[in-house]
């Protein structure tokens, strides 16, 4: 069984943008899938879909078995109780472009804030983990420290963090080095990488071509929101078969 | 200065103060919460609640005070058979007009906080009130107090306006002492005690400031 299964997922804003356009994908465990596409194509929407961010227009979306959303053959799009979306969204641990993270809260609350409060841990229990995966990212020094005296780089580790705290199923990145400057972009591709060699779940949308290259385990390009070609990240790299992948790859010559 | 004078009226002056810090105290007691509910009423998606709550803000904020403490003075007791008070009837008055600016207050607070916080949130699994209550709320919290602290210091002042309906607060202390006495030295000592009250208030108001902006960026220490 995938971890994630999208099936048939459409989204249309209102103005009649359609940002997906019968998308199925799915997402087994261990795999890092990288999304590339231009700008617009519905990456994001795509993951904003699964961490119920946006509600789909039609479509379903199933989380480590449990049904996010149907619809029915007659066109009625079925979510569960609010309850139970939140209990199943919590299985995917989402990081931002622009880190998000709590701007009244320590790093190091940041990352306990959510396992206390809504898994029920006991406070030590969840500072316990917290300092593990401030070691996994390397900020164990800024437990302290709020976000706002950290750099990009830094802040975008502890999201990392905070996420992984969750224990979720699969993690989802949303250009998470698009925000920093080229030069510590490495810093937090460097704990993705980890996390790929931990076989952590995860679903990764990016413009950094290299970094997809090296997590990727499939990569999956999009245009117009659909998905047009999918499969390892070589074989697209090197072989791309449609002419706007081709094009797409050409302008990151 | 003529001191026998000034201790002649400061009884009454401040048994004024005491009214007045009175009508402070509960206005605040019950405007500041009030001004919450009113705040989320002007955000609801449910429109019936946001065009009331709309209605109440534009007519508390787009009517004089002074309009309202007659209003409300005269016609509760023609409309409902509550027979009240001047201090209450004031007292109400102020708690529904400063609710009104209150909750306006909140609300842009509120908005201020960015949407990148309330998305991190509800990813993490935090429900709507949940997000509110831990998330937002303490950080509108920074951007909220000095506008508060700002009406608090206007509601010192703007107890004097009650007057108008006789309730024997510091303004009418003041009045009544120069009129019978033709002296207006009523009037300063009245100015003082104002001045000493403002002064604590900004004091306070400072302090929470400070207090409130702990995850601050502090670059100079
Ligand atoms: N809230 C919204 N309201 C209306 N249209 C939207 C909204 N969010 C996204 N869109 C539209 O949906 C389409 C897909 O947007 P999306 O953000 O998913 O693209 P993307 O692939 O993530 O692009 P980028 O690489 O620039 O981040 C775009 O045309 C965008 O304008
Ligand atoms: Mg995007």
């Amino acid at each position: 069984m995938p971890i994630l299964a999208i099936n048939n997922v459409y989204k249309t804003f209102g103005g009649g943008v359609a940002a997906l356009n019968n998308v199925s994908l799915q997402v087994k465990e261990g795999e890092a899938v990288a999304i590339i596409g231009s700008s617009g194509s519905g990456k994001s929407t795509l993951l904003r879909c699964v961490n119920n961010l946006e509600r789909v227009t039609a479509g379903e979306i199933v989380i480590d078995g449990d049904v996010l959303v149907t619809t029915t053959p007659g066109g009625v799009v079925q979510y569960p109780p609010d309850k139970e979306i939140r209990r199943i969204t919590t299985k995917t641990g989402m990081v931002f472009q622009h880190f998000n993270l709590f701007a009244h809260l320590t790093c190091l609350e940041n990352i306990t804030f959510a396992p206390i409060k809504i898994l029920g841990q006991s406070r030590q229990q969840s500072l316990q983990k917290a300092h593990e995966l401030l070691e996994v990212v390397g900020l164990s020094s800024k437990a302290n420290n709020y976000p706002d005296q950290l750099s990009g780089g830094q802040q975008q580790r502890i999201a990392i963090a905070r996420a992984l705290a969750m224990d979720p199923q699969i993690m989802l990145f949303d250009e998470p080095t698009s925000a920093l400057d080229p030069e510590i972009t490495n810093e937090v591709t460097g704990v993705i990488l980890k996390l790929v060699q931990q076989k952590i779940t995860m679903l990764i949308v990016t413009h950094d071509m290299r970094f997809a290259r090296s997590a990727a385990t499939r990569l999956i390009y999009m245009d117009e929101g659909k998905i047009v070609e999918q499969g390892p990240p070589e074989q697209l790299f090197e072989n791309p078969q449609s002419p706007r992948l081709k094009e797409f790859l050409s302008s990151y010559q | 200065m003529d001191f026998g004078y000034i201790q002649t009226i400061l009884p009454a002056l401040l048994q004024g103060t005491v009214q007045t810090l009175k009508i402070f105290v509960f206005t605040l007691l019950f405007s500041l919460p009030l001004g919450l509910p009113i705040a989320f009423g002007t955000m609801s998606r449910i429109a019936p609640i946001k065009l009331l709550s709309k209605a109440y803000v534009w007519v508390f904020r787009g009517t004089p005070l002074m309009l309202q403490i007659f209003f409300f003075y005269y016609y509760i007791p023609i409309f409902t058979p509550i027979k009240i008070d001047r201090l209450p009837a004031a007292v109400f008055t102020f708690v529904l007009n400063y609710a009104a600016y209150f909750a306006e207050i909140y609300r842009a607070g509120i908005q201020s906080v960015g949407r990148g916080q309330r998305e991190a949130a509800k990813s993490l699994g935090f429900s709507y009130w949940q997000t509110m209550r831990m998330v937002v709320i303490p950080q509108a919290i920074r951007q909220i107090i000095p506008p508060v602290s700002n009406e608090v210091i206007t509601l010192i002042k703007d107890t004097a306006l009650v007057y108008v309906i006789g309730v024997p607060e510091l303004m009418k202390a003041a009045r009544d002492a120069n009129n019978r006495d033709v002296n207006p030295m009523a009037y300063l000592i009245a100015a003082i005690i104002y001045l000493l009250l403002t002064f604590v208030f900004t004091l306070l108001s400072q302090w929470l400031e400070k207090r409130y902006s702990r995850h601050e960026r502090t670059d100079a220490v």
